[in-house]
């Protein structure tokens, strides 16, 4: 063969080579354009009205916010001296603590851990808003936070992040008959494997569909090859330990929301190597172990708030919120869950002489109860009952859907996650309704420019208060506990009989009747006694003894109102503008309350 | 570039930086964990019933029996117990509603929530209360009645306890 011949040959097959990998290059990238431009078709399954109309020139700004943090982490990190290796086992001495919380901080904030990089955990979890939710409008009206998918929304609240660290593995104590522990509403995140419920809370939110919404948790372990921190994350926990050999396709499909029907309900899509797989879960566990880090440092749970000064002797409670410190302990009642530190029984005749804490209460007793909260028909969750562009549901049963909580999660129920301990499982029907009792710290941290979270004369920061959000004022919240039963009523939320005002003098039934705490409901306040718990609920914010790390980043606007034009301007009746009828309800779902064991009594 | 050089670069990187830059004030300590849950405290030598019971709420949807007692002690859930019927003999239905310890508290207040009552009808009831793990507390109250309102009424009385 003549040699320009088979040059020709050669080049020609080159040619036929390179333009079939070019096509399937080619076919593969407009394959992505095309799977992209389906993720970013927005879902909007929801009725006019429901989604609040700045949704997402607000989720953009929350952003803009994550980013300036980030970029503070960031120079935090590079300005870190670097840990000395000593001792046996090996331990990274001297600044290795601020090296693991300084990695857990950027991972919260990084928004390169979502499939569409537009969602960081903290784009639900604001430190301005106590690291719970960070979006006045949505807490008014969704109350859960739209996904990387927008707009596939949650459930619930975001939880406070504050304090979160320090609850303990879920656990059944056999002796109380009662759960302590765990993370999450429904305490699903339990610690089970990495013995830290706050770790494994921080593992949910990136393979959420409806949240951070990786399709697989390799993807954790994908995206952190490729941050700025990486060199951060194999200091602490070891070098190589990213060191995975992952498919050419894990980028594509990474991009891609979990719950696409293109993963046919597969939820490990990523082909790897069962030694790669552990390397990836291990990496996935060390996520969250370095964000629990960061949430128990004290640049989220500091104890700096005015109550703590107080325990020190450094600040004196005004009147009304000693006032409310008492009520507190006293006739409110609250300190049944909301555990101050204090506890003495007394003997008959005896008078309590006890002094206050002189640990740092936490506010909470971990456990978990029904309050009888009211269905809130303004949670996005119930319209998601249509595919998005990718054939993703997020809730199939609409207003059929009934929040267990507890329950649910010990019968590994929808919505939840599953019960690693069968034993727990028969438990299920004595706590069903049952959420977590949240620490009420930091209940009331609000941006410096919103310096409150009840609706008036001045600016104020809206939230949304309790798992589904029903509650827009610290003031309702206390009110509801003070008389939900005085003020009961046969009525879905909407419906509240002429003459009576809803959150005011009419409470509409609970979303589920089992189970329902029975030591608030009629405590017997005075409007006045109220305000004062209030006002005591409001010394647990952080801040007061020493400055709450980026508190200052808030650029949005607070809400502001009326009181002499506007009727809802007033904390009793905050949000009550933006109430709507609870459409006739279906029966609950077979799957949520027939799921054994049977719920006692049977929920309709 | 691939990633291992690219890893590398970044860690001289930070290297030099560090080896540059002074010492930054320690902003970052871990707190102690400050575990707490509710307290079991001891049990109460006796536990008896100190005022009620009585029906605190008797709408047509909801009627609500309370009464008080010493602090049973021992577990911090609690629950109050309703036994009731129209049988004043025969007490065949039960409710009960849980509540939680206060130890600071001398006396503990039991609620029960009784739901779906028929219309215009005398229901006869004890009291008592148990721990969460069902050990009776041993307080029981006499028989005592009350006649749900008819349908056709609104909310039947209803007032804070004092």
């Amino acid at each position: 063969m003549k040699p320009t011949t088979s040059i020709s040959t050669v080049t020609i097959c080159a040619a036929g080579i390179a333009a079939v990998l070019l096509s399937s290059c080619t076919s593969a990238i407009q394959r992505n354009k095309d799977e992209k431009k389906r993720v970013t078709s927005p879902y909007n399954p929801y009725p006019p009205g429901i989604l609040p109309g700045d949704l997402n020139s607000e989720v953009e700004r929350v952003l803009r916010e994550v980013d300036l943090v980030e970029n503070r982490a960031l120079a935090r990190w590079h300005a870190l001296a670097l840990p000395i290796v000593r001792g046996q086992p090996p331990t990274l001495q001297n600044t290795g603590t601020e090296a693991i919380e300084t990695l857990g901080e950027l991972m919260n904030f990084d928004r390169n851990m979502s499939p569409n990089r537009n969602q960081a955990c903290m784009s639900c979890h604001m430190p301005y808003a106590g690291f719970g939710g960070p979006i006045p409008s949505v807490n008014l009206t969704i109350i859960a936070y739209p996904g990387t998918a927008h707009f596939r929304v949650g459930k619930r609240t975001p939880q406070r992040h504050a304090y979160a660290p320090f609850f303990p593995v879920l656990q059944y104590n056999q002796t109380q008959g009662l759960f302590f522990g765990g993370n999450f509403y429904d305490s699903r995140a339990t610690g089970v494997l990495l013995r830290n419920p706050d770790a494994e809370q921080a593992q949910g939110p990136p393979v959420d569909t409806q949240e951070m919404g990786f399709p697989d948790t390799a993807c954790v372990a994908f995206r952190l090859t490729t941050a700025a921190y990486r060199p951060l994350f194999e200091l602490v926990w070891g070098a190589g330990s990213l060191d995975i050999k992952f498919p050419r396709n894990t980028e594509a499909i990474c991009d891609i929301p979990g719950g696409a029907s293109t993963f046919r309900g597969n939820t490990m899509p990523i082909d790897l190597t069962p030694e790669d797989r552990t390397k990836a879960n291990d990496a996935y566990g060390h996520w969250g172990q370095s964000i629990d880090s960061y949430e128990q440092s004290v640049q989220v749970s500091p104890f700096s708030s005015k109550f703590d000064a107080f325990l020190a002797g450094n600040y004196n409670l005004t009147a009304d919120e000693m006032a409310g410190f008492e009520l507190f302990n006293g006739k409110g009642n609250c300190n049944s869950c909301h555990l101050d530190g204090r506890g003495t029984t007394l003997r008959p005749k005896q008078h309590d002489t006890g002094s206050a804490a002189t640990v740092n209460p936490l506010f909470t007793c971990f456990g978990s109860a029904n309050e009888g909260v009211p269905l809130n028909p303004r949670n996005a969750f119930y319209y998601e009952t249509t595919p998005d562009s990718l054939g993703f549901v997020g809730n199939p049963y609409g207003f059929g859907y009934r929040d267990l909580g507890l329950g649910t999660f010990l019968r590994s129920g929808f919505g939840s996650g599953p019960n690693p301990n069968s034993n727990w499982t028969q438990f299920a029907p004595s706590v069903d309704g049952q959420m977590q009792v949240s620490s009420a710290r930091d209940v009331a941290m609000t941006p410096p420019q919103c310096p409150t979270t009840e609706a008036g004369s001045r600016p104020y920061f809206q939230k949304g208060f309790f798992h589904n959000g029903y509650f827009k004022s610290l003031k309702q919240l206390v009110h509801f506990y003070n008389t939900r039963d005085k003020f009961a009523f046969p009525v879905t939320s909407g419906h509240c009989p002429p003459g009576t005002i809803e959150k005011v003098t009419c409470w509409p039934m609970p979303e589920v009747k089992n189970n329902i705490d029975m030591t608030s409901g009629n405590l017997g306040l005075s409007d006045k006694e109220e305000d004062q718990i209030v006002a005591f609920l409001e010394t647990l914010t952080d801040g007061f003894t020493r400055p709450y790390p980026n508190i200052d980043v808030f650029t949005g606007t607070c809400m502001t109102c009326n009181p002499v034009t506007d009727p809802n301007c007033s904390p009793s009746r905050q949000g009550n503008g933006s109430l709507i009828p609870t459409p006739p309800l279906p029966s609950c779902a077979s799957v949520i309350c027939s799921a054994p064991p049977a719920t006692s009594p049977p929920i309709p | 570039m691939n990633k291992t050089l690219a890893r590398d670069l970044n860690m001289n990187t930070l290297l030099l930086k560090l080896a540059v830059t002074p010492a930054v004030t320690c902003l970052l300590t871990s707190n102690p964990i400050a575990a707490q849950v509710s307290p079991t405290t001891p049990r109460a030598a006796r536990v008896q019933i100190t005022q009620g019971p009585a029906i605190e709420m008797n709408k047509e949807f909801l009627t609500i029996v309370r009464w008080t007692t010493n602090n049973p002690g021992a577990s911090p859930e609690h629950y109050g117990v309703v036994h009731y019927g129209t049988d004043p003999k025969n007490l065949s239905e039960t409710a009960k509603s849980p509540i939680r310890l206060n130890p600071d508290h001398a006396s503990t207040v039991f609620r029960v929530r009784l739901d779906n009552l028929k219309p215009r009808t005398t229901y006869y009831y004890t009291v008592g209360s148990e721990e969460a793990n069902g050990t009776d507390d041993g307080a029981k109250s006499a028989v005592k009645q009350f006649t749900t309102p008819g349908e056709s009424q609104r909310a039947g009385r209803s007032r804070a306890w004092d």
